[in-house]
């Protein structure tokens, strides 16, 4: 990939979106039969697939926590979800990337209704376009509600960043390439209370406050997507056999 | 003060109510604000918020009849796989009702492992250890029939309002049908036929359970099927 001249032209940016706008979202709930929740989600050219299993008994016992349950996330990338093909197998950043992810997720959940057990988050990645973070925990709290696990709210995730001097809304793999920051949030959106924030790159303190503005507001369309998603799922279907 | 209609689908987060309601299950409270905490149904009667859950695991509560198959024997009785996070733990004194000594009697030949036994949630401690009992009539280790699973959450619906739906299936299909909440149903019949008739009739109600009119439909598609069998011939 070369690098363009102009990430933004004339106030748009080279896929034809507004500095504020987000990639076309598509959220499917329970698609997969033998997960006890799921979710498949699209964000542009991002493609996520997140099963989620429990709560269950905890192999190996050992950690079991007595008072509560344990989320367990692992976030994998599929060895063709980008150009060159991905070494299969946890590497630095995917497992870095599970952590930020569980500790994004573990503050909506009622874990402690469920002591001993384990619930296990699985985000593959298929298909990736910068943004995969923010995209599979999007995805993970929907499969969790679809699981049937008690929440306090779903966490909705998106990324913002400076393309060219501009902050934009859900940037895509060329503007993380070359544009100069990269900001991921995850937030609970009832309470607007952050539960993932990193940065690449830098801002200034009046950036900072217009990308988390800007961020909020992209949130808050995603949340609204993965209600829409839920109540689709659960939608009481026509009667007859 | 509520903010949704009664029988709404609502998802976790969503805000309920405000003010003292009750809460019964699916939802949690903030301050004087009562949010729903899973996806599901909302049963609003009175005073009372319920959110009735469309998915999930079964978590063992006192005083539920459930069906456990033995995964383990010790010394002085059984852990029982309850189709849940949780096992469960069965003594063999509380399947036989009486004192038993451990020095003179061999308890294998009561249950063994892969059995299955119906029983009831003594207890539930808060580490989540659960007693079982199974000495009453009609509990205890299960001979012949055919063992099923459903969503634990769907098992209200397979019972009905005061056991009409099964009542409905047992009169129909003339197969003995005996339910545990963790989300297992034995059935017996003379019949395979029937057996599987029932079958069926259970996975229609797995699929629909959030349909009304439903028995009426199962009862339809239970007659259906025995108008065909009897065609067959046989008995």
């Amino acid at each position: 990939m070369k690098k363009p001249e102009k990430l933004i032209i004339d106030g748009k940016r080279l896929d034809g979106r507004t500095p504020d706008e987000l990639r076309p979202l598509k959220i499917q709930a329970g698609l997969l039969k033998r997960a006890d929740g799921s979710a498949y989600v699209e964000l542009g050219e991002n493609k996520v697939l997140v099963a989620v299993y429990g709560p269950r008994e905890m192999h190996p016992r050992h950690l079991q926590q007595p008072d509560t349950a344990v989320l367990r996330c692992r976030y994998n990338m599929a060895p063709f979800s980008v150009d060159e093909r991905k070494r299969p197998g946890p590497d630095r950043r995917s497992v870095e990337i599970s952590k930020v992810t569980r500790e994004a997720i573990e503050p909506v959940v009622f874990l402690e209704l469920y002591p001993k057990s384990v619930i296990d988050v699985f985000i593959e990645i298929l298909q990736a376009d910068a943004g995969t973070r923010t995209t599979g925990i999007t995805a993970a709290s929907v499969a969790l509600a679809d699981a049937g696990v008690p929440m306090r709210d779903l966490i909705s995730a998106a990324a913002v960043g400076k393309v060219d001097g501009t902050i934009v809304l859900d940037l895509n793999k060329q503007e993380d390439n070359w544009g100069t920051s990269d900001m991921p949030i995850a937030l609970m959106p009832r309470k607007k209370l952050i539960t993932l924030l990193q940065m690449d790159g830098h801002f200034t303190a009046e950036e900072f406050k217009n990308a988390l503005a800007l961020a909020f507001k992209g949130c808050e369309q995603i949340y609204e997507a993965q209600k829409q998603a839920l109540r689709e799922r659960y939608s009481i279907k026509p009667e007859g056999e | 003060m509520l903010h949704i209609q009664n029988r709404e689908l609502v998802v976790p987060g969503q805000l309920i109510a405000e003010g003292g309601y009750f809460i019964r299950e699916g939802a949690f409270r903030e301050g004087d604000r009562i949010y729903a905490s899973i996806v599901g149904l909302a049963d609003l009667r009175g005073q009372n918020i319920r959110i009735i859950p469309l998915q999930g695991r079964y978590i063992p509560k006192r005083g539920d009849a459930v069906i456990g198959v033995v995964i383990d024997v010790h010394r002085s009785g059984w852990i029982l796989d309850l189709n849940s996070p949780y096992v469960g733990n069965l003594f063999v004194s509380d399947l036989l009702q009486r004192k038993v000594d451990l020095l003179m009697e061999d308890i294998s030949q009561y249950l063994s492992m892969g059995d299955v036994v119906m029983a009831n949630v003594k207890d539930v401690n808060e580490l989540m250890r659960v007693q079982l009992e199974a000495g009453e009539a009609g509990m205890g280790k299960v001979t012949g029939g055919k063992l099923m699973e459903l969503t634990p959450t769907k098992i209200p619906r397979v019972i009905g309002r005061k056991g009409s739906m099964i009542a409905a299936m047992q009169n129909a299909s003339g197969c003995q049908i005996k339910v545990g909440q963790n989300g297992r149903v034995m059935i017996w019949g003379d019949d395979p036929r029937m057996v599987n008739a029932v079958v069926e009739a259970l996975l229609m109600i797995e699929r629909e359970a959030h349909t009304s009119g439903l028995t009426d439909r199962v009862r339809l598609m239970l007659e259906n099927i025995i108008e065909k069998i009897k065609l067959e011939g046989g008995t």
